[in-house]
């Protein structure tokens, strides 16, 4: 087949092309961020891609969504669908799992997969995924972006992405997120209008993800991080690992997560 | 029905440690792995929670396999499922390469104490794990009389590994 020609990415390793394909992997949110991973999910050659969003597209998605057209715009097309269609027209092969849905709805779907993707809005959310993702042994890679105005026509555009470990720190423990921002939050998200997003910077943050993902499953790039916290200055267009972990003092075991019946699902039962 | 065994890299780590370590008598060591479990679209997750290794006095004199546990090794074990919501796994180890699977040493003890911990915590699943240095095989019991092959193994941590066993259970010994 034409499309399991995977000699250009050799170097991430002998048979990193069966490893990738045997990679299930869930993205939560397939907007600006998540539309992009996906694609480039799809294009090293994930074999199973699950992906979970509850919203159909809108007009003013159409400045980020990859893969989505003016077609699906007037059709209302679920956003899940328009991944699944951009997936198998890349690589048929690949095993997609649609699901318009709250996460929270189909979280039986996060349960075995390897990876989580979190490209969810607001603090919330992400320490809520982050805390299904940590029951269950999965590592968590989350990335989001925000627009905050700092003077008269200027703008700020920020972002971060972060790939947290189960027995490592949590983005709590890290400082990312603060019962200040929660509360914040509450009040408002962004400075320049609801949720501001551009495409530029959901791609970099997506690229960061993927490239953190690579070398989590791959032997490319030998190192032994307990989490990745990277900053995207939008504006300057840098990227550096946070500086903010080494202004608290981060635990070595996370206090917000596990225990007694931290993992797994306490209610399980075989019978 | 897929059954897939996640673990931290730290924990297998700390299990490969315990088990290589000499015995004074037996061939080998043996430990149990605790864990909690939860349903998945097709089949069943166990996450390891603890590692319990056998205390030296706890092993048998027998030289007609590599280690023979003594009732206390067992009461203990069947002490932590009790008391605890976890279904156990009793691990050992093989060294020598060749595919990765129980002796039919193994295979026949386990049918001994594997089915008793259902009488202590009968709604977890229980089983037995083989590790090479590299890579995991094992089965799971979900009833005293429902056997199936753990399926995939999952170690977790800042390098994450996937191998998958054969269809009889088997894995190979190395990567």
């Amino acid at each position: 087949m034409t499309d399991r020609d995977f000699s250009r990415q050799s170097f991430l390793g002998a048979n990193s092309e069966v490893v990738l394909a045997g990679m299930r992997v869930a993205i939560v949110g397939l907007g600006g961020g998540g539309s992009h991973v996906a694609q480039q999910l799809t294009h090293i050659g994930v074999g199973e891609i699950r992906v979970v969003d509850p919203d159909r597209i809108e007009a003013s998605n159409l400045n980020r969504l990859v893969g989505a057209k003016d077609e699906d715009v007037v059709a209302a097309t679920p956003k899940v669908l328009i991944a699944e269609r951009q997936i198998k027209e890349i690589r048929p092969w690949i095993t997609v799992v649609p699901k318009m849905n709250k996460w929270q709805e189909v979280a039986e779907l996060l349960r075995d997969v390897h990876v989580i993707f979190g490209c969810v809005d607001g603090y919330e959310q992400r320490a809520f995924l982050e805390g299904a993702a940590r029951r269950f042994g999965v590592a968590y890679i989350d990335i989001g972006m925000d627009v905050a105005q700092i003077g008269d026509n200027s703008f700020a555009i920020g972002g971060q992405m972060i790939m947290t470990l189960p027995n490592g720190p949590c983005m709590q423990c890290l400082g990312f997120i603060t019962p200040e921002r929660l509360s914040q939050e509450e009040n408002r998200y962004g400075d320049a209008g609801i949720n501001p997003q551009v495409v530029w910077t959901n791609g970099t943050l997506a690229s960061l993800a993927i490239g953190c993902f690579i070398k989590l499953v791959t032997p490319w790039f030998a190192s032994d991080p307990k989490f990745i916290w990277l900053e995207l200055d939008g504006n300057a267009q840098v990227v550096q690992a946070s500086r903010q972990p080494n202004y608290i003092s981060v635990p070595e075991s996370c206090p917000h997560h596990g225990g007694k019946d931290g993992i797994g699902d306490p209610f399980f039962s075989l019978r | 029905m897929t059954i897939i065994y996640r673990s931290t890299d730290q924990l297998m780590a700390e299990v490969r440690r315990d088990l290589v370590r000499k015995h004074p008598f037996a061939e080998e060591r043996v430990g149990f792995i605790s864990v909690k479990a939860a349903q998945t679209q097709d089949g069943l997750l166990l996450i390891a929670d603890n590692y319990f290794p056998v205390a030296d006095n706890d092993y048998l004199y027998d030289d007609t396999v590599g280690a023979m546990m003594g009732a206390e090794a067992l009461r203990k074990a069947l002490n932590i499922a009790l008391l605890n919501q976890v279904g156990i796994i009793h691990v050992h180890m093989h060294l020598y390469p060749g595919r990765l699977w129980f002796s039919r040493t193994d295979l026949r003890e386990q049918l001994k104490f594997v089915p008793d911990f259902f009488k202590v915590r009968r709604n977890m699943p229980h089983g037995a794990m083989v590790l090479s240095p590299f890579t995991a095989a094992g089965r799971m019991w979900l009833a005293p009389d429902i056997i199936e092959r753990i399926a995939e193994f999952n170690t977790v941590g800042s390098h994450l590994k996937v191998s998958r066993s054969a269809d009889d259970g088997s894995a190979d010994f190395y990567v």
